[in-house]
């Protein structure tokens, strides 16, 4: 009776909580949504699955949880040091580095992120509004002041980031085309992009 | 960091209810008891797992409850 009591009690620990996140994170991204059981999860983080019953109810919440917390967590780096009042060309600088500098400290955050991007599985309605009214703001005073042309979204977006991504997923794989050596993206190529991309957007 | 305490206590069982009508026809049953505040099953995970927030942390009535209504229940340890 008493293990039962202790085994139940309700102790919340934000270090094993962080610990089942990290964990999960990985399992997803080394195995795919459905390599994700509880199971392996409890055994990766050494709990025990009642443990991860605590904080998540079920498999569905855990994988809504990662979505929202990686989400913030990506929309605070991109946000450091940002100015939406900045020009357009120093802003998505501060953007680039930022993002560049998220994902190469979390790659697995990345690939989580890219398995999540079109899948059923999460709700993708509960993204950060600061995040969103900033990235809002800089690009529609940068049409106003007629430094960028205006576009729909996603072409603004596939050209002004989607650059950025794939660079740096040759970066992390540490491959790029058949015969090339690794691709290294560094500040001399950075610039040499970012100067390609804002060209594009000139009206 | 910090810890802190729920007043609710998070009882975690493995049963055998692993169909949506399964789980329908449980929760008029676990809807009307007092000492749940919460439910809910994962039919996601292999051990179906029914997990109860409730009032107090005794497994025994819940474990009698959930076998009432005809399904395997036992308490989910390491």
């Amino acid at each position: 009776m008493q293990k039962n009591i202790e085994a139940t009690l309700r102790t919340r620990d934000t270090n094993k909580e962080a610990l089942i996140r990290e964990k999960a994170i990985e399992i997803i991204v080394k195995h795919g949504f459905d390599g994700l059981s509880m199971h392996k999860l409890a055994k990766s983080a050494g709990v025990s699955v009642a443990t991860i019953y605590i904080y998540f109810k079920d498999r569905e919440d855990l994988i809504q949880q990662l979505y929202t917390e990686e989400t913030r967590k990506m929309a605070d780096a991109t946000l450091r040091n940002f100015d939406p009042e900045a020009r357009f060309d120093e802003g998505l600088k501060v953007q680039w580095l930022n993002r560049m500098n998220y994902c190469l400290e979390n790659p697995y955050s990345m690939t989580f992120m890219e398995q999540l991007k079109h899948s059923p599985l999460v709700s993708r309605a509960t993204m950060d509004t600061r995040f969103l009214n900033a990235m809002s703001r800089f690009v529609h005073k940068a049409i106003e002041q007629k430094e960028i042309v205006s576009l729909p979204v996603e072409i603004y977006w596939s050209i002004a980031f989607a650059p950025l991504y794939q660079l740096v997923k040759f970066h992390i794989s540490k491959t790029s085309m058949p015969g090339r050596p690794p691709f290294v993206f560094d500040e001399a190529k950075i610039n040499q992009t970012l100067e390609l991309v804002i060209k594009a957007l000139k009206p | 960091m910090k810890n802190y305490t729920t007043e609710e206590f998070v009882l975690v069982f493995r049963t055998n209810i692993n169909r949506k009508k399964h789980v329908k026809s449980i929760s008029r049953l676990l809807n009307n008891c007092g000492e749940i505040i919460r439910w809910n099953v994962d039919l996601t995970d292999i051990d179906n797992v029914l997990r109860i927030e409730a009032t107090h942390p005794d497994c025994g009535p819940m474990i009698a409850l959930v076998n009432r209504a005809g399904y395997a229940c036992e308490e989910l340890t390491d």
